[in-house]
């Protein structure tokens, strides 16, 4: 029997599943082949990664008033 | 320490990891016994971690800081029962997970997206120019507007996934220790965070 071939939709979700694991057993390797050669999978791929670094950049730093809030609490100031 | 030693250690990252793990226990078990200045150090050596994280949770300064006293009290209190068996950061991960759960659980009104069917977020109605999203742009309003409110619309136990995981970096493992979720539950709330992000960001910048 021929075996069917991997959808998009198949490949998007598996992106979402497996994105920073090790992709080194045979569906991984499908995929990676499907992504070599579809350009909207591999797209797909990229906005995830896009998505992930958006958040990952996005930081905010603790006001030094705020830090001198807690270690006064904390009865722990300079 | 030695110009020799330093580059030897900055070329081998493990012996590295391995020796700032060693003086962190050295430190916390000095702040166990009751020594202030080693307790002050620990405060500060994560308190930037630690309102980053509340703040990526709760978006909004505030409620972080609020967040960010509640644990390190918490941390003050209980630092005698830390056993070593996990790291310092994943307890502090976890103190910060319960109070984020805790106040979510309280402020009860927001309803959250929710995933009973998968295929919707593999739907695309629009398309964007991801390449024209400006992601490389730390400062820019529009984006950290988008990204805010993207990430209120998931349940805070979908949220917490996806920042230990993605954002701040901790293996499936280790995420699963602090949500106290199966690595299964864990997959699968991490997989659906990522297309809905994702889906969000889309569709805003199709607009």
């Amino acid at each position: 029997m021929k075996k069917e071939k991997i959808t998009c939709k198949e490949v998007m979700k598996h992106v979402c599943e497996s994105l920073g694991d090790n992709l080194n057993d045979e569906k991984c390797i499908e995929i990676r082949n499907h992504l070599d050669s579809c350009s909207q999978c591999k797209e797909y791929f990229k906005s995830v990664e896009i998505t992930i670094e958006c958040y990952r950049k996005y930081n905010v730093e603790v006001p030094e008033e705020a830090h001198g809030r807690l270690m006064k609490m904390l009865g722990l100031e300079d | 320490m030695s110009n020799i030693i330093i580059k030897s250690l900055v070329l081998n990252p493990k012996l590295l990891k391995i020796i700032l793990l060693m003086e962190e226990k050295e430190l916390i078990q000095k702040a166990q016994s009751g020594d202030k200045p080693s307790l002050a150090e620990l405060v500060k050596k994560y308190e930037q971690t630690i309102f980053n994280f509340a703040f990526k949770i709760c978006r909004d300064k505030n409620y972080a800081e609020h967040i960010m006293q509640e644990t390190f009290y918490s941390m003050v209190k209980s630092l005698h029962q830390f056993d070593h068996n996990s790291k310092l950061s994943t307890w502090l991960y976890r103190i910060v997970a319960n109070h984020c759960l805790m106040m979510a659980r309280k402020a009860k009104s927001r309803s959250f997206v929710s995933f009973d069917d998968d295929d919707n977020l593999f739907e695309e109605k629009y398309a964007a120019d991801w390449s024209s999203i400006p992601y490389k742009d730390t400062e820019n309003t529009e984006l950290k507007n988008i990204l805010d409110l993207a990430i209120q619309n998931l349940s805070p136990d979908y949220r917490m996934v996806f920042l230990l995981r993605d954002v701040e970096g901790l293996s499936t493992e280790e995420t699963a220790e602090v949500t106290e979720l199966s690595i299964p539950a864990v997959k699968s709330r991490l997989h659906r965070a990522r297309a809905f992000l994702r889906k969000e960001i889309n569709e805003a910048f199709s607009r």
